[in-house]
């Protein structure tokens, strides 16, 4: 199990160094830079060439990729023009939100849909499954771009919910943690709920086929009951689909919630990295880009030691 | 200097009292965070309402009315030869931390706009002919502005100078770290100001709150200590739908600039369900143009150069598209149709010269004049050397305005047998190819700095920054440039203003004769007040409401 960690944690460090790296020199490939994009059109060249002096973007792409590895070796990310602070203190604030929309979000769609894709995928016939099923696939096909347009519709019709940020200016009644969990509920359920749907489908379908199984068949046989053989005996062997997307989905969430941040002006690294990008920041491109690329480091390795608990031969 | 010659007391316009109450707080949107806290270093929509909110010049413009007004300079007298402005400064002025405001704060600003190290946004607006203004302090309330040359609009320039701390930033400017000072992770009470507001909070990514400055020199007609509102909240909503849905539920009182033409119709419902104003700001000052690269040898071997460059080309353009179906196309119904640099919108200077005719027959004949002509009658036409007559028009990608512009120009050139390759590209990318000079044509804006022609001498001028379509010519490449360049010299330093309008409607003249930029439509200036707010006194430019920020009230 060492060593398997350990193959999976290189292959993570890698990731994280060839995004990054990718990133940085893509993003100074790419015609116009910051500073043209923020002077605009009617600059004169000199004004432009001492704005790009002053940020080091008149460095050639080897130097900068140099310079910038060099300092990375130091912990130092460089320092965003956007935002004139060090990316490494920028990225952890706005990971830490995005993280807090992922995470509620995951346990949005884990507590809805494996419970749900166990009930659809040990059952053959009725009308629960049925609708459960229905509303799987209306969820599923609806991107969180349109889900959480429409959540935003719902929240502003009814004044139920907060429309978009992640904090009241001033902290009301209630507290910070209220506050906090009143403006989760729109973006969290945008992205959770088509994600709780296709947990569901999966689930159910892996459960359907567990329930087919012989040993559990004896099991029905010898008079166990049903909801027992089910959460007991089959839910295990059942969960290792599951287990095997279920770090990816992690990852991703961590690193790709770009739209539904963007909608409900939640502040996290997926908005960050668009500003940036539209700015060329080309530090904090860098930055997000390797901060998304540990994300998903970190689920595909959660994925693989789901998988591995799940199912030994996995590890070898 | 010949004291008292020029403007003496100017009047600054009464504010309004009726109806209003101090107190309150209001609610506004930006699509995205400024990029500083310093004005001088930065010029994004963010960036320039933290000016307006939290800073305050010698003079203001005043948005609604174009008239120029005392501000922290309560008078001033000018020489009789138009080159030195004497400014009384106010003396019950402190910033927002007590300290007061004196002639070497001016003096300090000045000295920081036009700092190479920082690289300042001002530095090549605050100047007449190239050349720096020169300040002196005569005494702690009076101060000396030199220009270097004759300029009509006189201290109207000052307007675009937000006065800075000197006891809070000259540490900065002395140690070439002023571009670096007031970022984005200054602590609020570090940065002070002479504005109406002063910053208590900035949450990356979500909020700018700005509170009261009780410190704050203005006052209404009764007495009342202004600003009116105790707190304006900027929100950061990337999402223009987002801006839509909180505006109508009531949690946003207005945005920060115009609404974008796809936002009309459904505010328009809004509106008339009577849960918000929705103003008509009347035609925006300036309009995209489309122009073509005419900087000498830009196309190199190029045989389409024969034909690219020339003055009917342009002229069949705008001879070809239909300005009525532009405008409702590119601005959704909510655009009218221009001829030219100055729309209708700027009363003061406007050309009512002759309007360009829908007319594609004569555009074609226009064509046939350089050598294009249908010579295999598929419909395109094609040059001396049997090329097709095809370019590349480039414009903003992400900017639904201008991307529907190009197809539009597409389609309309289409009839008349151009083909027209439009390709949106990143803001960056494309003033990369502008600057570099590696462009066709595009489509784009070319914007004047102020509504007085006198104050853009870079977008006239052949050696200008902003003569787009030939930037900075080291001598005018054509005769009707030079004749331009010699009316704009005159125009600016003409001291009497109708002989100034009427060179500068020569200049328009010469301009419609040659179309360096062709111009189609402009679009109309709409923003979106919650019922409660009032007071307003909604100038074109933006930010259309918040620039007079300190008259703003919310209703009994």
């Amino acid at each position: 199990m060492g060593a398997y960690l350990a193959r999976r944690l290189a292959f993570a460090a890698f990731l994280v160094v060839a995004v990054s790296s990718g990133s940085l020199i893509l993003t100074r490939l790419a015609p116009g830079d910051y500073v043209t994009e923020s002077m605009g059109i009617d600059a004169r060249r000199e004004t432009i060439e001492e704005a790009r002096a002053r940020y080091g973007l008149n460095k050639s792409i080897g130097a900068q990729y140099r310079d910038w590895v060099v300092a990375a070796a130091h912990l130092d990310l460089g320092r965003s023009l956007l935002y004139d602070r060090p990316v490494k203190d920028l990225i952890p604030e706005r990971a830490a939100n995005t993280a807090i929309l992922a995470m509620t979000a995951l346990a949005v769609a884990t507590l809805v849909g494996l419970p749900l894709g166990i009930v659809t995928g040990s059952r053959r016939g009725g009308i629960l499954p049925y609708v459960i099923r229905s509303t799987s696939l209306v969820l599923i096909s609806m991107p969180p771009l349109l889900t959480s347009l429409f959540l935003i519709f719902l929240a502003a019709r009814t004044g139920w919910l907060p429309i978009a940020g992640m904090r009241s200016a001033f902290v009301p009644e209630g507290g910070a943690t209220l506050d906090l969990v009143r403006h989760l509920v729109v973006p969290a359920a945008a992205i959770g709920l088509p994600l709780a749907a296709m947990l569901e489908r999966l689930q159910a379908q892996a459960m359907t086929e567990v329930v087919g199984e012989p040993f559990v068949l004896a099991a029905f046989a010898r008079g166990v009951p049903r909801s027992r053989v089910v959460w007991r005996d089959a839910l295990k062997p059942a969960l290792k689909p599951v287990a095997s997307v279920y770090g990816l989905m992690v990852g991703t969430l961590l690193s790709g919630s770009f739209a539904v941040e963007v909608i409900t002006a939640w502040p996290g690294l997926g908005r960050l990295m668009l500003d940036a990008l539209r700015a060329r920041d080309v530090y904090l491109v860098t930055g997000c880009a390797g901060a998304g690329a540990i994300f998903l480091a970190f689920g595909t390795l959660l994925s693989d030691l789901a998988l591995a608990l799940v199912d030994p031969r996995a590890r070898e | 200097m010949a004291a008292g010659c020029g403007s003496g007391r100017h009047p600054e316009t009464p504010v309004s009292t009726a109806g209003v109450r101090r107190g309150g707080e209001i609610a506004a949107s930006i699509r995205a965070e400024p990029r500083s806290f310093n004005r001088f270093v930065a010029r994004d929509t963010g960036t320039a309402l933290f000016g307006h909110l939290t800073q305050a010049r010698l003079v203001r413009v005043n948005q609604a009315t174009q008239e120029l007004e005392p501000w922290l300079a309560e008078s001033w007298t000018t020489s009789a030869d138009g080159l030195r402005a004497t400014l009384k400064l106010r003396r019950d002025a402190v910033f927002s931390d007590g300290h007061p405001f004196t002639a070497d704060d001016v003096v300090f600003s000045f000295d920081a706009a036009y700092d190479g190290r920082a690289a300042t946004v001002m530095n090549d607006t605050l100047r007449v002919s190239g050349q720096k203004l020169s300040v002196v302090a005569i005494d702690p309330q009076t101060v000396e502005v030199v220009f270097p040359a004759p300029f009509a609009p006189g201290v109207r320039l000052l307007d675009s100078l937000p006065i800075l701390a000197k006891h809070k930033l000259d540490a900065t400017l002395k140690a070439g770290t002023f571009a670096n000072a007031w970022g984005l992770s200054t602590p609020p009470s570090d940065i002070v100001g002479l504005g109406p507001f002063v910053l208590a909070q900035y949450v990356p990514g979500q909020r700018i709150v700005f509170d009261r400055n009780p410190l704050y020199f203005r006052k209404a007609a009764d007495g009342t200590a202004l600003p009116y509102l105790d707190r304006i909240t900027v929100e950061v909503v990337p999402d223009p739908n987002a801006d839509i849905l909180r505006l109508d539920a009531g949690q946003l009182d207005t945005t920060v600039s115009e609404i974008a033409p796809e936002a009309y119709a459904p505010l328009k419902r809004t509106a008339d369900a009577g849960r918000v104003k929705l103003l008509d700001l009347g035609v925006a000052y300036n309009a995209d143009g489309l122009w073509f690269n005419l900087k000498a040898g830009a196309l190199g071997n190029d045989s389409r150069a024969a034909w690219l460059q020339r003055d009917e080309l342009r002229r069949a353009i705008s001879m070809a598209v239909d300005r009525q179906v532009f405008a409702d196309t590119v601005f959704l119904g909510a655009g009218v149709p221009v001829y030219g640099p100055e729309t209708p919108a700027n009363k003061q200077w406007y050309w009512d010269g002759p309007k360009t005719p829908h007319d594609p027959a004569g555009a074609r004949q226009l064509l046939a004049s350089i050598g294009l002509a249908d010579r295999d009658n598929d419909g395109v036409l094609e040059d001396s050397h049997n090329q097709p007559a095809r370019f590349t028009l480039i414009t903003q990608k992400g900017r639904p305005n201008r991307e529907r512009a190009a197809v539009v120009l597409r389609d309309e050139l289409r009839k008349i047998g151009l083909i027209v390759d439009a390709v949106p590209l990143e803001a960056g990318a494309l003033i990369e190819r502008f600057l570099s000079a590696k462009y066709e044509a595009i489509y784009f804006n070319a914007d004047k700095t102020d509504l007085d022609p006198a104050s853009s001498p870079e977008y006239w001028l052949s050696s200008g920054g902003a003569h787009v379509w030939n930037i900075a010519e080291k001598t005018p490449a054509t005769e009707w440039e030079r004749r331009i360049d010699a009316l704009m010299a005159q125009q600016i330093a003409s001291p009497d203003r109708a002989e100034r309008k009427r060179i500068y409607d020569e200049m328009q003249k010469i301009f419609s004769e040659h179309l360096p930029i062709v111009y189609f439509a402009a679009p109309r200036i709409y923003v979106v007040a919650s019922t409660r707010l009032a007071n307003l006194t909604p100038g074109v430019l933006p930010p259309q409401l918040l620039w007079s920020a300190d008259t703003l009230a919310v209703t009994r």
